[in-house]
């Protein structure tokens, strides 16, 4: 067993820092609390991302033959960490770095490959993920938006909901049903935004501004080239999407992060001095860092070619009971921070309360690590 | 990094698990509330499990890991010390060691017994004495899985050793947390397997999400348990080693009773061995000055 980080590793985090030092403007850290998916955030990632792949850091971890380096995940994690802690100054990029543009290099067609990864690869796409519907959240299986074939096209007719940056993006990756069969009856379309039928509309969040959308498609036709994969394959396309994103993003090291200076500004108050706040301290580094823990040795399997397997659920419960703690000591211990005092701070914690709801509900984590870690058997259905 | 285990510890684990595997069939149904077995501390003493930590391309990791399997038996061995504390002290030091606080030297202490090595730690520093039984006082009643007794009185005369006290603490909360982190597994997969058969209302108990929940949320703590104690096993820091203490004694405190409860009345029996992991557990949440020690000691290392 080996914690340490290679020079190589740690080189490449260093180029990091000094890069986002060295490009982020001088208010970002106020700026950064505009939510990713804010047109604010959205404009600002466009030409961040064009200064990642001008460096060779925004692929870094894609094939070489189609742009990246072939670095291994401890890179993809180091280059998620400190993006993430930065306020992810991509935006809704790093949703294609790290799981669109797999799964289209995997299951696109040439077409498909050639139009969209391009623009991926030189930061100008923004997608939006069309998978939650109103009455298809965590059971996205029982999902009802239509796609009905019309010789070579689809006709799609139904809502999607909670879409992130589906205001701003140019592309969505849809599932849809194209048969009844519960998860063999899903299909996955690549649909531009601007096709004749779409609707978009805004809902007003607590995360900040242009997170949260609904999508409303009335007969939007779109072309069966258009379709990924083959008719049916969306559940083993969405679980090999999973494999690369299942982690998810590095929340514990913002949450870390976030600790880390709400602690140096209770110093700087005289206000880290009660033995109560310090032990709270503790309990929420406690779970930071045995969520990066968890994490890594999941990290680590990926790194050697291993299934990850539903151990990495365990991970993203712990990163949900870290994220959760940090929340609240900040609200506690320095309230101010969500008045505006410390926007470093109200931006951790806007995005931070959506840790155990956004990319899988925690208790679906919790009946994963039930069902397949520790072998018990299934609830009744 | 890479947290695979070396093949030096897969033949390590491979080895304790041949060795123990005759004491897996001991009767678990006459234990009091500890279960400890002498035959099986020779057989470990004398294969040089409890020696790993003074081989220094083994480390503490790797005495870390046999402690944190010696943990998941029934039987409860003094590994935990000897594995990771001893070597600083040298190997000539009678076994078991009993690890006492200064300040704290009237609490019952794990293990104690005329003969053994008694490691005082605190402020003036580290000395160690070997008890007399005059000096002793064996808590028989006491309600731990762990033969326990009462230090009578610390004589003047002890070695001291030219060691900060700072490093002791450092391995005996990183010991704490490997032991709790075998303890908690084996106690997660002994209720994994009762309420996995128990029937209640036509279905196993196991299909209840009251339940799998709460045991998926014991899984996260018991992973997450391991894994800060082996990294502070690698790093021998001092942050890391109060964190991976604080996070063991937290998660003893959230899932003992838990495991207690699906258990039912069985679970507070004598007859079925649950409590000869979890009343180790509740050993081990009072040590150091339970979480507001290991909290503050967390918040000195990482924020000064």
């Amino acid at each position: 067993m080996d914690f340490d980080w290679t020079d190589q590793e740690t080189a490449f985090r260093d180029r990091l820092r000094a890069l986002l030092a060295d490009t982020l403007p001088d208010d970002w850290e106020r700026f950064s609390q505009h939510g990713p998916a804010s047109p604010a955030l959205t404009r600002y990632a466009e030409s961040f991302c064009g200064t990642l792949a001008e460096q060779g850091l925004l692929i870094p971890h894609w094939p070489v033959e189609l742009g990246g380096q072939g670095l291994d995940p401890w890179h993809q994690t180091i280059l998620a960490e400190e993006m993430w802690i930065a306020g992810e100054p991509r935006g809704g990029q790093y949703m294609n770095v790290n799981w669109i543009g797999p799964t289209l290099i995997r299951y696109g067609s040439p077409d498909q490959q050639a139009r969209y990864l391009p623009p991926i690869a030189e930061g100008k796409a923004l997608w939006c993920q069309g998978f939650s519907e109103p009455g298809s959240g965590s059971d996205l299986a029982s999902l009802r938006t239509r796609a009905e074939r019309d010789g070579d096209q689809y006709r799609v007719t139904g809502q999607k909901i909670w879409t992130s940056y589906a205001g701003l993006a140019d592309t969505c990756f849809l599932v849809c049903r194209t048969s009844d069969d519960r998860k063999r009856g899903i299909s996955i379309l690549l649909v531009p935004m601007d096709t004749p039928g779409i609707t978009v509309r805004q809902i007003p969040s607590l995360i900040g501004e242009g997170d949260i959308h609904e999508v409303f498609f009335d007969d939007v036709i779109v072309p069966v080239t258009a379709r990924l994969g083959d008719e049916g394959q969306a559940w083993e396309i969405i679980g090999y999407s999973l494999t690369n994103e299942r982690l998810g993003i590095p929340r514990y090291a913002l949450a870390r992060a976030a600790l880390d200076r709400a602690v140096s500004i209770l110093k700087a108050q005289d206000e880290f001095d009660g033995e109560a706040v310090k032990i709270e301290a503790a309990h929420c580094a406690a779970l930071t860092e045995a969520a990066r823990m968890a994490s890594y040795a999941i990290v680590d399997r990926r790194a050697k070619g291993e299934a990850i397997g539903a151990e990495s659920s365990s991970a993203r419960f712990a990163t949900v009971m870290a994220e959760r703690r940090v929340c609240e000591f900040i609200v506690e211990y320095l309230p101010e921070a969500l008045a505006d005092a410390h926007p470093y701070l109200k931006m951790h914690h806007q995005r931070g309360i959506v840790a155990g709801i956004a990319a899988g509900a925690a208790e679906i984590q919790l009946n994963i690590i039930a069902t397949d870690v520790l072998k018990l058997p299934r609830e009744p259905r | 990094m890479d947290l695979s285990l070396t093949d030096d510890q897969v033949a390590i684990l491979d080895a304790i698990d041949t060795l123990t595997r005759p004491y897996a069939g001991a009767s678990l149904h006459e234990a009091g509330f500890a279960l400890p077995d002498a035959q099986l501390d020779r057989d470990l003493a004398e294969g040089g499990f409890l020696d790993i930590g003074f081989d220094p391309d083994l480390g503490a990791v790797s005495a870390a890991l046999v402690v944190e399997r010696l943990a998941r038996l029934p039987q409860t061995v003094e590994a935990a010390a000897s594995a990771l504390i001893r070597p600083l002290l040298g190997g000539d030091l009678p076994r078991p060691l009993c690890l006492v606080e200064e300040g704290r030297t009237t609490r019952p202490i794990r293990f104690l017994r005329e003969g053994a090595t008694v490691l005082l730690v605190g402020p003036s520093g580290v000395s160690t004495f070997t008890a007399t039984a005059a000096q002793v006082r064996p808590e028989p009643e006491a309600l731990y899985g762990y033969p326990m007794a009462t230090l009578l009185t610390v004589p003047a005369e002890r070695t001291l050793h030219a060691i900060p006290a700072s490093e002791v603490l450092i391995r005996w909360r990183i010991a704490l947390a490997a032991e709790a982190a075998g303890l908690l597994a084996a106690a997660l997969d002994i209720t994994v397997a009762h309420v996995t058969d128990r029937q209640q209302f036509g279905r196993p108990l196991a299909t209840f999400q009251a339940l799998r929940h709460r045991l998926a949320q014991a899984q996260v703590r018991a992973n997450g348990v391991r894994w800060l104690a082996l990294k502070a096993a690698a790093t021998l820091d001092p942050g890391d080693a109060a964190l991976a203490a604080l996070h063991a004694q937290e998660s003893a405190r959230a899932t003992v009773y838990d495991f207690h409860q699906f258990f039912g009345a069985m679970g507070v029996t004598l007859e079925h061995p649950l409590h000869l992991w979890t009343y180790r557990l509740k050993a081990l949440v009072g040590d150091l000055r339970g979480r507001g020690g290991q909290g503050l000691a967390a918040a000195e290392a990482l924020w000064g």
